[in-house]
């Protein structure tokens, strides 16, 4: 049994997991940085504990001090949520052999899944379709060429040890070659510390389909269906929904049993995502796998109505998996928006500040996911997402509809957020018809940076603001012209602001 | 009676406060009403509405507002300030300096241009790593680089000058 779970994370995450200990009657143990001392996971946690200086390798990338800290307060398990260490196959090594359980794969799935050309090369000997391409690393300019020659031009360089949309290039023909090869492996040996590069086919505008599985330590598997996340920014997603609209039942049911192949191949237990690449005819390719929990498990969730979090606890203390899959069916469309701190007329660049207002919304189908209040910080160090907001309706409309109403109750101040550019998302034909694939943000939205894509504000609001603005400068300036005065009637005379 | 001119998203607009709880704006005339309802929240009476308005920001003498879910910046200046305001924009102009300021704080990874070389307005010119992001920066104008205050692998914090262009 477990009884005290520590969470090597922060942020919205950290706070779902404590929601899930929360309703197992577990302990949970947060851990924080000197930025995060006010941080909302900090004060739900059962127990909370300083592991270090702000920035990441000091504090949620420490393996060392991180162990160390739960042998010393008696964590059974740890959680280490997504990023950070939770795909870190030394770390998890260092857990297993600590005795503490891990709450996640075995550090051989991950390692093995964590290359990825040795994940393409088992993927193929599994009858898992991957994207055309190489299963080995390409040593040589002219290696590159010949089988950039054979497979087609245009292609994607990509790093064996990267993975999440990081290190990867897209070359045209053979004249970029050489360039392109010397700067990926250059930038990969800095990032990932390998610098072996290998090579995919192109896939002209694909959609982004991913699969949740399930398995336990007893051989038991299980698909949660799939997710779709083609809404995405420099390889980054900002929109994923369940289900796809863009797969029928016949591809749904081959997506779904090919995921399961996948894992049974690297052996895997616990929350795991098989991400594809759906090409315009429908044909489906292995990209990799996610050897954790992701962050759009809430949609999922919410048309699953299955706690993904708990069962991954479950499944440690080594339980079955408490379903079956024809237990399992999808019930309406649940949407997640990703709220980040960044200013998307300044380019998209990071908003740091104080949470000086926060203002959850609510009502019929909405969740949220955050780990921002009131008086939180919203530091430099870390990633800027802030919250999700999740949106369920019976039908896909009804979900859209209902976040559009969430996003515009949903009040955040202190720093700027990308919420209003849902928006104008939610509102394109690509988005509303399904025909956008993952290039239709840097397509059709970056050109209308900054200003232009939110033309259809309404003069009734900028009136608005324009006379309140007039009337609280009006107060400063009265307020401090009579500031000697001790008797001042007007009521605005409390109107200031820091 | 005082009067202000308000810049919204570059629109201006004369805003003249009457009697209490009535302004004219550009000519028209608005009841109005405003509550507090905590430091950073308003409930404001335009007309016969009711908007709930947030402030999310104050720099210098903008203020960013947050009304249903929309981002609106705006500054309110007395005419004196206004003409004020325009007299030292002319001479920035006439300066023909432009100025690439941080605007957060980061860490310089990677300058794109030596000093004399050509730059053209939107051309990115640096690129600066921030929240685990590489950031591009674009040029504000074209000309040439006139001046460069730091070197690739440099902190800096927001708002520094980072270069200058001519």
């Amino acid at each position: 049994m477990i009884k005290r779970i520590l969470i090597a994370n922060r942020g919205e995450i950290a706070h779902r997991i404590i929601k899930a200990c929360r309703e197992l009657n577990i302990t949970s143990i947060a851990i924080y940085s000197e930025a995060d001392k006010n941080a909302l996971h900090v004060r739900r946690a059962d127990e909370a504990y300083l592991i270090g200086n702000s920035p990441a390798n000091e504090s949620y990338l420490n393996k060392e001090k991180i162990i160390e800290l739960a042998k010393k307060v008696n964590a059974d398990a740890i959680h280490p949520g997504y990023g950070f260490l939770s795909e870190n196959s030394e770390f998890i090594e260092m857990v297993e052999n600590s005795g503490i359980n891990f709450i996640g794969p075995s550090s051989k799935s991950v390692k093995l899944m964590g290359g990825k050309t040795d994940a393409r090369d088992l993927m193929m000997k599994n009858n898992v379709p991957i994207v055309p391409g190489t299963t080995e690393p390409i040593y040589t300019i002219e290696e590159g060429k010949k089988i950039a020659k054979e497979i087609g031009y245009p292609i994607m360089l990509k790093a064996v040890a990267g993975g999440g949309g990081k290190g990867m290039r897209k070359i045209y023909n053979d004249d970029e070659f050489e360039t392109a090869f010397q700067l990926a492996s250059s930038e990969s040996k800095k990032a990932f510390g390998n610098s072996s590069v290998y090579i995919e086919k192109y896939i002209e505008n694909p959609k982004h389909i991913e699969v949740q599985i399930l398995a336990d330590k007893h051989g038991n598997y299980i698909h949660l269906f799939e997710r779709e996340c083609s809404v995405q920014r420099r390889h980054q997603k900002v929109i994923e929904e369940a289900p796809s609209i863009s797969i029928d039942e016949s591809i749904r049911e081959r997506i779904t049993q090919t995921s399961i192949q996948a894992a049974k191949a690297c052996n895997y237990f616990n929350a795991g995502t098989i991400e594809f690449l759906l090409d315009k005819n429908k044909n489906f390719y292995f990209l990799e796998m996610n050897t954790r929990l992701q962050v759009e498990h809430p949609v999922t969730e919410m048309i699953t109505g299955f706690d993904i979090v708990k069962e991954q606890i479950k499944i440690a203390e080594g339980n079955k998996l408490s379903i079956k899959q024809d237990d399992l069916k999808i019930n309406g469309h649940a949407i997640e928006c990703r709220v980040y701190a960044e200013d998307i007329d300044n380019n998209f660049s990071p908003s740091i500040g104080k949470i000086t207002l926060h203002r959850l919304t609510s009502g019929p189908g909405i969740r949220i996911d955050r780990g921002i209040d009131i008086s939180s910080d919203v530091p430099i160090y870390y990633d800027p997402m802030l919250a999700k907001v999740i949106a369920w309706g019976r039908t896909r409309e009804e979900s859209i509809e209902r976040m559009k109403r969430a996003l515009s109750e949903y009040q955040i101040c202190g720093v700027t957020t990308n919420m209003p550019v849902f928006k104008w998302i939610l509102n394109q034909d690509e988005f509303l018809d399904g025909s956008f694939d993952i290039n239709f943000l840097e397509q059709k939205l970056m050109p209308l940076i900054p200003n232009k894509w939110r033309e259809n504000l309404p003069e009734e609001l900028e009136n608005v603001i324009t006379v309140v603005t007039a009337l609280l400068k009006n107060e400063k300036k009265y307020f401090n012209s009579s500031s000697n005065s001790k008797e001042v009637k007007n009521k605005w005379r409390d109107l200031l602001y820091e | 009676m005082n009067e202000f001119i308000v810049t919204v998203n570059n629109k201006k607009k004369l805003v003249k406060i009457l009697e209490e709880n009535k302004v004219d704006i550009d000519g028209k005339v608005i009841q109005t009403s405003l509550q507090k309802i905590s430091n950073n929240l308003i409930s404001f009476l335009f007309g016969n509405k009711v908007y709930e308005i947030a402030i999310n920001k104050n720099e210098n003498e903008k203020t960013r507002f947050l009304i249903d879910g929309w981002y609106i910046d705006s500054v309110a200046r007395t005419k004196i300030e206004e003409t004020a305001f325009e007299l030292q924009r002319n001479i920035e102009k006439q300066k023909h300096h432009s100025e690439i300021k941080a605007p957060m704080p980061g860490l310089i990874l990677k300058i794109k241009k030596k000093v004399g070389e050509k730059v053209e307005i939107g051309e990115p010119v640096l690129i600066l790593e921030a929240m685990k992001m590489e950031n591009e920066i674009h040029s504000p104008a074209t000309g040439i680089v006139k001046t460069i205050n730091f070197k690739e692998g440099d902190s800096v914090e927001k708002n520094s000058i980072i270069m200058v262009i001519e």
